[in-house]
């Protein structure tokens, strides 16, 4: 439909504005290095390639972008997006409060398994439950392995 | 007469709650906090004495939490937030020292409640077999004719290997600032750089040596210990005339904030802890040396270093004064 | 002694019935840590180390082997199966591995792995008898000016993986290159783009980096796309074993994948990573069939698989024969010869001849073993992906999540493995590569530390990168990659001109 007639491509612009403020974020940071090698070539040299890298290819895609051709593509389904990083959300606060691996891993089997169209909530928060003691007991009890601990895990 | 009168009750108390404490210590669930991923010697430190501590049935049951980062001070940047938390231990030592520094940690060791010093690992200077450079003063000669062209290979950057070789061109009479020090990643490849001859000499603990020394690959100039290593026919670097004398230390801290009582409970399992045979085996396994020192004695040592590693790193430019 | 007595002595050591158990146990454990993203052999054996103290040190080396080897097959099997590589060595065999399994064709991708794994493990080993001694000289004469010449051809053939655009391609890499410069200077000890977060300051793992792109970055993509496609995945689609096509395009990929692997992995800072995608990318180049790169050829599962497990066998050269560990992994496996007080090298094998060589030999026997458990499991690992899809990408979610935290304990590598996935699921969308940020990643701090190292040395004379025969040579390779494709493009025009 649209992508016959020449129209200027909206995320080549995003990626090169993106591309030019990374660059520009990689300068600034470089300037911050106080010390430098006694000998041969010191911390500066690589963030400058890499900088003037950024910039040139943020100029390509700029050149890419007017030249058009950006494909419409199709809208995505926000939902099940925002309930899988809800889901990576609900682990990372809760991990982060000292709740534990296994509710956290819970909430995250239940969420995802909703973003894919399943509606047996109960069931899933159940499955995910199962799977994240078994993981728990497996690695942290046998290899002993630090997994994050809350009240529940206390309990093994 | 008060004055001591005075002293003997305070005696008694200290008395008094360290028998309170040893009890309490059998009861307790104490965490050990490695600062490091699994596998490293902080780890192994914080795993040995776990099992130390269970087999001798000192405490209740021991955990080891591994908070790696930075040399050390992303776990001691969670640790002083744990204040007055007496059940809680975590493995340090030289490295982390240079670490805060470096890092411009936010946090630092005058935090946390010194417990005690563990082991310690003597340092090694190493030159390949075919190396016209036959002992210390050798490189000391070498280092004061051209500090350049004299490249020491060893651990990461402000490590307690680049300390020693700043501290061996200063002792020698070079510029600590001008040492041409090449940090290399992992043990392994800094051992190829030097079996290989790309590098002048080789520094780092004993230990990973001693096999190369052995066999006569590597040829060991000096140790970095006050007197020689026992059945090691290495001089020491004081021996040949040069004063440095460096030991990588590990050691344990508690919390910041602790009470009195929960100082002398940690202090007391610690003890206890390292006169176990339990704490002896692993120590003869692992290849330590033990380098005990109580709570105090600990105390005033981390004082004195912290002092020593941030001169050697302000010489070597490697932190702005 | 000579290498074939000592090596059936040690076959008497690996045969024993306890020896086997062990065996059996490590390759056990070895793949199922391999196969969980983050959780990697090196880990493993750090944790056991403790534990097997009080087994005898043959029976515990054995096992340890039999952990490295296993983890090596492991990995392939979730980088085929979910595009989730569980060690960074099986990122290579998930760019065409998972492609075949979509179509259908994930036993045959799983098989050739396998086989290709088994015959590259068995070559390598061989080597290891054979070789070692002679391997090891000319690999500690590998100097820092010769590891960047070897990044400079590993670079170039990061653009095998840059698909249709190289403007895309390039932008994918240099982000990847700007995410390795995040932590400390390994030269310096300065920090580089940590914004105060001391949980960069030792740079991003390449592992949150991976699973962040694939695992979570693939959930989401797949996720935002249900309503459009309905992606009735077929398990099996055509046999599940290899045709007889299949294994005439996969044996001489494993050949020259273990011709990459094995002594690249013997080099003290060789790796795994950089033999996968040199043999990914000249299996692109040699292929016969170049319309099916891209869409899941057998030729770029079978050369990076055996790649990797001949790396893993390349490692072992220098930590038998000289006691210098060139991988984690390694390292571990140093420190349980040192639990007994043994250091491996040449008296070692002197020493305790049945030690060393019981070692290598269970080397055969544990290689040997993951085949004959691996194939029959192919026919069961392809049935994952009759997991109704909610459940199996929550499962892939909880597994990427756990190992993402077990390696780094920190709620920030968790908001890493997120901002990532959202970063892939965004790369994909908008048709950017994924697998040159992750080589970048691995390949621009060893190149520049490398590159830095040789210049410190030289006292900043230039000259020492093309002095050393060594990298000159390997300079030129680089070199005559990097102009061919463009030299044939414009003999082709050339030609098609004078039509």
């Amino acid at each position: 439909m649209q992508s016959q007639t020449r129209r200027v491509d909206r995320v080549g612009i995003v990626v090169a504005a993106l591309l030019a403020v990374l660059a520009g974020v990689v300068i600034w940071d470089m300037t911050t290095l106080t010390i430098s090698q006694t000998y041969g070539v010191g911390p500066k040299a690589m963030p400058i390639v890499v900088a003037s890298g950024l910039a040139l290819l943020s100029i390509g895609n700029l050149v890419l972008a007017f030249r058009g051709g950006g494909e419409e593509r199709e809208q995505p389904t926000m939902l099940p997006i925002l309930l899988i990083l809800g889901g990576l959300g609900a682990v990372i606060a809760l991990i982060g409060i000292g709740g534990g691996f296994i509710p956290a891993v819970t909430i995250l089997f239940a969420a995802t398994a909703a973003a894919f169209g399943r509606r047996a909530i109960l069931i899933d928060l159940a499955i995910g439950f199962v799977l994240g003691t078994a993981a728990y007991l497996m690695f942290a009890k046998l290899l002993s392995l630090s997994l994050p601990m809350g009240p529940l895990e206390r309990l093994f | 007469m008060s004055v001591v009168k005075f002293a003997w009750s305070a005696a008694l108390a200290a008395t008094m709650a360290t028998v309170l404490a040893t009890s309490a210590a059998a009861q307790m669930e104490l965490r050990i906090i490695a600062p490091a991923a699994p596998g490293g010697g902080w780890d192994q430190t914080a795993r040995s004495l776990q099992q130390a501590m269970t087999a001798e049935k000192l405490v209740k049951s021991a955990q080891v939490v591994n908070i790696p980062g930075a040399g050390g001070t992303v776990g001691l940047a969670q640790f002083v937030n744990a204040k007055g938390d007496g059940n809680t231990l975590m493995v340090n030592g030289f490295v982390m020292v240079g670490a805060i520094l470096l890092n411009k940690s936010p946090v630092n060791l005058s935090q946390v409640t010194p417990i005690a010093r563990l082991t310690e690992e003597t340092q090694v200077i190493v030159v390949p077999a075919n190396s016209p450079i036959k002992d210390a003063k050798d490189l000391a000669a070498a280092v004061k004719k051209d500090v350049a062209r004299v490249t020491f290979a060893g651990g990461s950057a402000g490590g307690a290997d680049h300390i020693m070789a700043g501290m061996f061109v200063g002792a020698s009479g070079g510029e600590a600032a001008k040492v041409n020090y090449v940090p290399f990643s992992g043990g392994g490849e800094s051992l190829a750089a030097i079996l290989g001859g790309r590098v002048t000499a080789g520094i780092s603990g004993y230990g990973e040596y001693e096999g190369q020394i052995k066999t006569g690959r590597l040829r060991a100039i000096g140790v970095s210990s006050p007197n020689r290593l026992p059945g090691v026919d290495v001089p020491t670097f004081k021996e040949q005339g040069i004063e440095l004398v460096l030991t990588n230390w590990r050691s344990l801290v508690a919390a910041p904030g602790i009470s009195d009582a929960q100082k002398a409970a940690l202090t007391a399992l610690v003890e206890k802890t390292v006169k176990s045979n339990a704490w002896q085996e692993q120590l003869k396994q692992k290849g330590w040396d033990n380098a005990y020192l109580s709570a105090d004695a600990f105390t005033a040592f981390l004082k004195n270093e912290i002092v020593r590693v941030g001169d050697v790193l302000k010489s070597l430019g490697l932190v702005k004064s | 002694m000579d290498p074939i007595s000592a090596l059936a002595q040690g076959l008497t050591v690996a045969l024993q019935p306890m020896n086997l158990l062990f065996a059996l146990v490590g390759v056990l454990l070895g793949t199922a840590v391999g196969v969980l993203p983050g959780i990697g052999p090196a880990l493993t054996v750090a944790l056991l180390l403790p534990v097997t103290f009080k087994l005898d040190p043959a029976g515990s080396l054995i096992m340890f082997a039999g952990i490295y080897y296993g983890g090596m097959y492991g990995g392939s099997t979730t980088a085929i199966l979910i595009n989730t590589p569980g060690e960074s060595a099986s990122l290579a065999t998930a760019l065409e591995g998972n492609k075949m399994a979509k179509a259908g064709r994930g036993g045959p991708a799983l098989a050739t792995a396998a086989i290709g794994s088994f015959v590259a493990g068995t070559i390598a080993t061989i080597g290891i008898v054979f070789l070692a001694p002679w391997l090891v000289e000319v690999a500690i004469r590998f100097g820092p000016e010769d590891y960047f010449a070897l990044m400079c051809v590993a670079f170039i053939t990061v653009s095998a993986t840059f698909g249709a655009s190289p403007i895309r391609g390039l932008t994918s890499l240099f982000v990847g290159l700007t995410l390795g410069l995040v932590g400390i200077d390994k030269l310096t000890g300065q920090s580089r783009l940590h914004f105060g977060v001391p949980e960069l300051l030792d740079g991003i793992e390449i592992t949150t980096l991976a699973v962040g792109l694939f695992a979570v970055g693939e959930a989401l993509y797949v996720v935002s796309r249900r309503h459009l496609v309905q992606d009735t995945l077929e398990p099996v689609r055509g046999s599940l074993w290899m045709t007889a096509q299949d294994w005439a395009r996969s044996w001489k990929p494993w050949l020259r994948g273990t011709l990459f692997g094995f002594p690249i992995g013997a080099l003290p800072a060789g790796g795994a990573e950089i033999p996968t995608f040199l043999s990914y990318s000249t299996e692109r180049r040699l292929t016969k069939y170049p319309q099916e790169f891209g869409h899941g050829a057998i030729e770029g599962v079978a050369g990076p698989e055996a790649a990797n497990n001949a790396s893993a066998a390349g490692t072992l050269v220098p930590l038998l024969t000289l006691g210098l560990p060139t991988s984690a992994t390694a390292a571990m496996l140093l420190a349980g010869f040192q639990q007994y007080g043994l250091n491996p090298g040449p008296l070692l094998f002197a020493e305790r001849p049945e030690l060393v060589w019981g070692l290598i030999a269970s080397l055969f026997i544990a290689n040997f073993m993951l085949l004959i458990l691996n194939l029959p499991l192919v026919g069961l690992w392809v049935r994952l992906l009759s997991i109704p899809q909610p459940w199996l990408y929550a499962g892939i979610l909880v597994f990427a999540t756990m190992g993402t935290i077990a390696a780094k304990p920190s709620v920030v590598e968790l908001i890493m493995l997120a901002v990532f996935g959202v970063m892939g699921y965004l790369m994909r969308r908008h048709d950017f590569p994924i697998a040159p940020v992750v080589i970048g990643l691995i390949l621009g701090p060893v190149a520049e530390q490398q590159l830095r190292r040789a210049l410190a040395i030289s006292l900043g004379d230039p000259l020492v990168l093309v002095q050393s025969p060594m990298s000159a040579t390997l300079l030129a390779i680089a070199l005559i990659a990097l102009i061919a494709p463009f030299a044939m493009r414009g003999l082709g025009r050339f030609r098609s001109d004078a039509d």
